[in-house]
């Protein structure tokens, strides 16, 4: 198995002058020019820059070109590069980054989906500019009974941060609700921030609008000053990503967890309490932030193989191997950016995939993929019924009642 | 000619080296050489451009003569390299060798600073600690150790081979120890080999030959090492050899037994074909094996394993009375004066590049397994014929696999574009099957290699520039196994998606596993990757820092079969200068106990690095053996009674230098 990348932190404040100056950039001047970056990367074949030629445009002094160009703007995030790199050269966590922010400002225009979401996320706390006072709303309807740290006043053992798709989108509420069912059957402390909650902002941070990253940064970061509790958990794969090696550099020193990981480890106690049988076979789509970044390759396997009655099969393209669905880096919303150049959408060619296994359910981790993946199968022709479901959603099915 | 007399009063005679700029440029040595005048007891002074050479030795004899030196001192460079000069220049002039210091004023100074001033000030410093410790030295004697003239060669590959060959071709006796059942190693795997394109074991089954009848070579295969003890000239080596339940001296070779197996078909995975091809649990692991003797599997054998078999194979040996199914583990003791360490490497596992398909698509290959497919004696006697009974049409060479990667093997593997050249060049003269090698740089140093190179690039072999990133089934193909290879061609900056049928894993060298117990076992060291350490990587490359333990092949990092060869004959070199020489001199830097004021503790002998350290039981005190001793000072620094005492490395020494040290400088 290659080599689980360190969760070295990110530094602030290296710039495109500077970066050849920092420890990352000492890596870079060793590029070998192999391409396994470009080979790796799922668009690769429609970058005019991929990392590669960055590198070497860099290096001898023609970087500006390379902002002149939009190719950085199909960059994805998705890690594939960075965790194949021979000369183990941290691409997305620094240099594409930066390439990113000077490509946006060099370009004429920011495709116009991308800069409504970023609007969105300045004025309202969330990409999709829904009032910030209707975040909470998932966690009182129908019945459902979810501890608010501002009401209930007390110090608790779990954080859980919801974030956004998770709050208010239909299908993004069926994983928070499943979350909520699972901390209840484990008997776990915890609450939620409610209304006051805003975007962890990671997808911000790749595209890069750095102001907007460190103003959702300096909100967040207030608002876990209020309360008490020992440790943050999230089932956003994004937000995840975010506490884990950008909010450190603001301060940030809270023990952070995904949803996956936590009940991974609580599966001795899980275990007995999964006792309805589903009957799928299922494969499972590693998100690239758990995967990846984070290593969490066994942790959703583990927990779908202690579900009774699942089957695994895995797609051609797994762990590290794994190929995006195309929403990191603010490619959630360059959707319509990709179609005019031509592009093929990845959540196509990751359900088309899925679709070759045989499986009854594409299984994730990461709330963009819901979105992503049955989008992509209303277009894809499939013969047998597939469904999309969280991890999480097939583990508090098979809690039964 | 001058012989200093007892209680003669000190006279120190001080030489500052210029080593051409090297020291000069950043040192003031005539400064130095100023100051050190006026220190006490010394009585001559000189700067010189170059003391090592004859004048600058002559310097030294003449002013012993005529000014009745009795202490030499000379900054220069490492005593590793002049320390030897000196003593002698010393001794020449009638002084005990070991009334010379050398002080390091090179490499400890004016190599690693830039500060002029600051510099010489070091200089001064170091050169007044030696003046300071020298007229406490003492005249110490060199000892002289036996050197058994018997040559223990570990690991049977091609180094093992040639060094064993080139010691008992001149008569002296070898213990040739492999770990495998014959000898051979990867060589013996191999096809052809690069750039001459001759048949591997054309030239390497002669020389095996040569091993398994040779007077003066005792063969122990399937056979390792268990025990080292001792030192230079006298290593105590324990050998564990296993059983093979087919005794040696009586097998013929005419593998009757094999034919005669209960199982009429060969039905386990056969070790020597990595799994490509199966065998019987009695069997030779090919033919040309040697020793030409077969051996029984235990894991497999019915007999072995339920004591209820037909034994048809004893039936076929009959009178030659060769399997005995009680053969147990021996182990043999010998004593070899000195050791050559050549156990080899193994292969990357490409499984740790899951991006390459390894173990999971069926027509994805390692480079040795290819060797195997393509090799006559291989399991398709030579014919490329993959897993799904086809001959491949298009085949992807993929170099570097595990290599140059900071997730897997940091290091150039060395051979691997060679042989991937070589490969293509094979697998297309088989089967006529167009190739495609991607590379990262094309490396190939060495004698004929480019040529080489050159050659197959006229052949009109495809090279695209750029790592692969991935190989995965072709969507559009049905059954047939087709592979999608995908990778940028960095020269003309596109991806490349292209199908093939067969994919070859250009797989790097990596040290043993166990590389580490081999070298406890040895008492040598390891590069932080794992391979062996040479004594110096260019002056003394086969050495180990363990006197008397040499190295020879890839267990010291990867090379090629000519390389490794003459590694192999310059160890055994290394050898036959110690054992016709006879002796060892010993530096006599020991420590020794002083019986009196040694309380028995026993706290010395475990920490000793060198096993020299035993307690004398009649009278419960500690005693080092001297011949072992390597003088690191571990036990002299842990004595809590301070009873143990160092030569040339006395308190009094130690400490009078350290004041000489810290005492402030004039400038």
């Amino acid at each position: 198995m290659v080599a689980m990348l360190e969760p070295e932190l990110c530094e602030k404040g290296a710039t495109i002058e500077t970066v050849l100056d920092t420890p990352e950039g000492k890596r870079i001047l060793t590029c070998i020019q192999c391409g396994m970056c470009a080979g790796t990367c799922p668009y690769g074949e429609y970058m005019d820059y991929p990392p590669r030629r960055i590198i070497n445009m860099l290096r001898r002094g023609f970087i500006e070109e390379v902002f002149k160009s939009d190719s950085m703007l199909r960059c994805v995030a998705c890690y594939a590069c960075m965790s194949k790199c021979p000369r183990g050269i941290r691409l997305s966590d620094v240099l594409l980054p930066i390439v990113k922010e000077q490509t946006l400002i060099n370009q004429p225009e920011i495709p116009a989906e991308l800069q409504k979401t970023l609007q969105n996320t300045l004025r309202y706390g969330n990409p999709m500019g829904e009032s910030s006072r209707k975040r909470v709303n998932w966690a009182t309807a129908n019945g459902t009974k979810v501890p608010i740290m501002a009401e209930i006043k007390r110090p608790v053992d779990v954080l859980w941060f919801v974030e956004c798709y998770t709050a208010y989108y239909q299908r993004g509420q069926d994983n928070s609700r499943a979350v909520a069912k699972l901390f209840n059957a484990l008997g776990i402390d915890f609450a939620i921030l409610g209304n006051e909650e805003k975007c962890a902002g990671d997808c911000g941070q790749l595209t890069w609008e750095s102001g907007l990253f460190e103003t959702l940064t300096d909100y967040n970061m207030e608002i876990f000053k209020k309360y008490k509790f020992n440790r943050i958990v999230t089932g956003d794969a994004h937000a995840f990503n975010a506490f884990r090696i950008r909010y450190p550099m603001y301060g940030f020193n809270y023990p952070v967890e995904h949803t996956t990981g936590l009940f991974a480890r609580c599966l001795p106690q899980l275990k007995p309490k999964l006792t309805k049988k589903l009957n799928y076979t299922v494969t499972y789509h590693d998100a690239c932030c758990l995967g990846r970044r984070a290593g969490l390759y066994d942790e959703p396997r583990d927990l779908l193989l202690a579900i009774p009655g699942i089957k695994l099969v895995e797609m051609t393209h797994n762990r590290v191997n794994s190929i995006c669905c195309g929403g990191g880096g603010g490619g959630m919303w360059l959707d319509t950016f990709f179609k005019q150049k031509g592009m093929e959408r990845l959540s196509e060619r990751r359900v088309k995939e899925a679709i070759a296994t045989g499986a009854d359910v594409i299984a994730v981790s990461c709330p963009y993929e819901i979105y992503r993946f049955e989008d992509a199968l209303k277009v894809i022709p499939h013969d047998k019924p597939i469904i999309v479901r969280d991890v999480v959603e097939l583990l508090a099915e098979a809690l039964g009642d | 000619m001058y012989i200093p007399k007892k209680h003669e009063p000190v006279r120190i005679g001080f030489y500052i080296c210029h080593c051409g700029v090297n020291i000069a440029s950043m040192v003031d040595v005539k400064e130095v050489a100023k100051y050190v005048g006026t220190l006490p007891n010394v009585v001559v002074s000189r700067d010189y451009k170059y003391m090592c050479s004859d004048p600058g030795q002559e310097m030294i004899q003449q002013d012993i003569i005529e000014n009745r030196l009795n202490r030499v001192v000379v900054a220069a460079c490492s005593p590793m390299l002049h320390e030897q000069t000196f003593r002698k220049a010393t001794e020449k002039a009638g002084i005990n060798p070991f009334f010379f210091q050398m002080v390091n004023i090179r490499e400890h100074d004016a190599w690693v600073h830039t500060d002029r001033l600051e510099a010489t000030r070091k200089a001064m410093a170091l050169a007044r600690a030696a003046i300071q410790r020298v007229p406490l030295h003492k005249p110490l004697e060199v000892k002289k150790v036996a050197v058994h003239p018997n040559v223990l060669i570990v690991g049977g590959g091609i180094a093992g081979i040639h060094a064993a060959l080139v010691l008992a071709n001149a008569g002296k006796r070898v213990y040739l120890v492999e770990r495998d059942p014959t000898i051979g190693g990867h060589m013996a795997k191999f096809d052809k080999t690069f750039p001459t394109l001759d048949c591997a074991m054309c030239v390497l089954s002669p020389k095996m030959a040569a091993v398994g009848s040779h007077p003066n070579i005792t063969l122990w295969t399937y056979s390792e090492v268990a025990k080292v003890d001792g030192y230079v000239g006298n290593y105590k080596v324990v050998v564990r050899r296993k059983p093979r339940y087919v005794l040696e001296d009586l097998c013929t070779g005419c593998q009757e037994c094999v034919e005669a197996c209960v199982y009429k078909e060969p039905k386990f995975r056969d070790e020597f074909n990595l799994g490509l091809g199966k065998r019987k649990p009695i069997r030779l692991p090919f033919p040309q094996a040697i020793p030409p003797v077969t051996l029984i599997d235990p894991e497999t054998c019915i007999e072995l394993k339920s004591g209820k078999c037909k034994k048809t194979c004893l039936e076929a040996c009959g009178d030659r009375k060769a399997i005995d199914f009680k053969q147990q583990e021996e182990l043999r003791e010998i004593l070899v004066g000195t050791i050559i360490v050549a156990t080899g490497y193994q292969i990357f596992d490409a499984k740790r590049t899951p991006y390459y398909g390894y173990g999971v698509y069926p027509n994805v290959y390692n480079a040795l397994e290819v060797e195997r497919l393509i090799n006559a004696s291989g399991p398709t006697n030579g014919e490329l014929v993959m897993r799904n009974g086809q001959v491949p049409k298009k085949v992807a060479v993929i170099h570097c696999v595990g290599s140059r990667d900071e997730n897997t093997n940091r290091w150039c593997s060395r051979v691997c574009c060679l042989y991937s050249l070589k490969l293509a060049h094979l697998i297309h003269e088989r089967t006529n099957a167009e190739i495609v090698n991607f590379y990262i740089d094309m490396r190939t140093p060495g004698k004929g290699m480019e040529e080489f190179y050159n050659r197959l690039s006229e052949e009109g072999m495809m090279l695209v520039r750029g790592k692969v990133a991935d190989v995965y089934p072709d969507p559009t193909d049905g059954t047939t196994g087709r592979l999608i290879v995908q990778a940028e061609d960095t020269l003309m900056s596109r991806i490349l998606k292209i199908p093939v049928d067969m994919v070859v894993l250009s797989v790097g060298l990596e040290p043993h596993p166990d590389s580490d117990k081999i070298r406890r076992l040895f008492n040598m060291s390891c590069s932080s990757e794992g391979w062996f350490l040479e004594r110096h990587p260019k002056l003394a490359p086969v050495s180990t820092f363990t006197d008397g333990i040499f190295l020879a092949g890839c267990c010291q990092g990867p090379k090629d079969i000519p390389d490794s060869v003459a590694q192999a004959g310059a160890a055994a070199a290394e050898c036959f200068s110690l054992i016709d020489k006879g002796h060892i001199e010993q530096e006599p830097n020991t420590a020794f106990v002083v019986e009196k004021e040694c309380s028995g503790c026993k706290s010395c002998i475990p920490l000793c690095p060198y096993t020299a350290i035993s307690l004398l039981e009649d009278k419960k005190k500690a005693y080092i053996n001297e011949a072992l001793c390597k003088g690191c000072g571990t036990c002299v620094a842990s004595c809590p009674s301070g009873s143990i005492v160092q030569n040339l490395f006395e308190d009094a020494e130690v400490f009078s230098e350290i004041e000489g040290l810290l005492a402030p400088v004039p400038v």
